[in-house]
């Protein structure tokens, strides 16, 4: 488990290095385009203090990747990292589609299946009842992860925590900059 | 951590076991005490899931909420500017 605050350390750092890359590419930016980069430099970010480590951040930047401004992000951020990880990302990206597709092919096929032995057997028990409702909700998880649709459960366990545990780091560092930036800037200390 | 094609029937896998469940449980409140299971011994599968994707909707909403409130506190993203002098000198 990694030291809590050594993973916020790095996320601004490499969080900073982000929005010098977008200021840099536009000068004058619309609240809109600013808000849009602080959200994607977060999350770009956040995937890489987590490197090729797990399946969310790897889908997180291949996602980013589509479009080109973060493609320069990401290659910046990664930059003293290994190469295969950035070809395995932007080739992620896509390849995306594709993989989609035959789950989707293979999913029907199986719930065709299932429906004609329900249709035999309709006993509607309480424990079907919750079986239901995990597998409703766990789809819903799946959603919510990214890359999640592409996991098996196990894995979507373990990668579920470690995104919630990257996204509290993200949130507590942008959560403590706003609240900082704004009692600086709303009465200012003149000391420097 | 290249390409992972999993060979297993997506029926097989697709119900969460309940040890699974249980360490799911154990982990998530070592993490987060402010997931309330009522009686951890009985916390059923789908409440700990349902618990999990609000959490992590309610996560996504704040830094959504914080890249607003960033936007407008910093006029500009450029790190020449005096605001973002004083941002670099309170994070340091």
């Amino acid at each position: 488990m990694r030291n809590p605050s050594s993973l916020k350390q790095e996320f601004l750092k490499k969080w900073i290095k982000g929005l010098q890359i977008c200021s840099a590419t536009k000068k004058k930016m619309s609240i809109m385009e600013r808000r849009k980069a602080i959200k994607v430099s977060a999350d770009i970010a956040m995937a890489s203090t987590r490197k090729s480590t797990t399946y969310w951040s790897h889908a997180l930047m291949a996602n980013a990747s589509k479009d080109d401004t973060n493609k320069i992000i990401i290659e910046n951020i990664l930059g003293n990292d290994d190469d295969n990880s950035k070809r395995i990302i932007f080739k992620k990206a896509s390849m995306g589609i594709s993989m989609s597709q035959k789950r989707i092919v293979r999913s029907k096929k199986i719930v065709r299946n299932s429906c004609k032995i329900s249709r035999r057997a309709r006993k509607i028990s309480p424990s079907t009842i919750a079986k239901k409702l995990v597998k409703k909700r766990t789809q819903v998880l799946k959603s919510l992860v990214p890359g999640g649709e592409y996991m098996d459960d196990a894995s979507l366990i373990k990668e579920t925590l470690d995104y919630i545990i990257s996204l509290r780091v993200q949130v507590d560092v942008m959560r403590h900059l706003a609240n900082n930036a704004s009692h600086e800037i709303n009465d200012p200390k003149t000391s420097s | 951590m290249s390409n992972r094609r999993s060979r297993q029937p997506s029926s097989g896998s697709s119900r969460i076991s309940d040890d699974k469940i249980i360490e799911l449980v154990s982990k998530l409140q070592q993490f987060l005490p402010e997931i309330q299971t009522r009686c951890s011994g009985k916390a059923s599968a789908s409440k700990v899931l349902q618990e999990t994707c609000n959490y992590i909707r309610s996560l996504n909403r704040e830094v959504n909420d914080l890249s607003d409130r960033l936007s407008q506190l910093l006029s500009t993203i450029d790190t020449d500017s005096p605001e973002a002098a004083i941002i670099r000198s309170l994070m340091m």
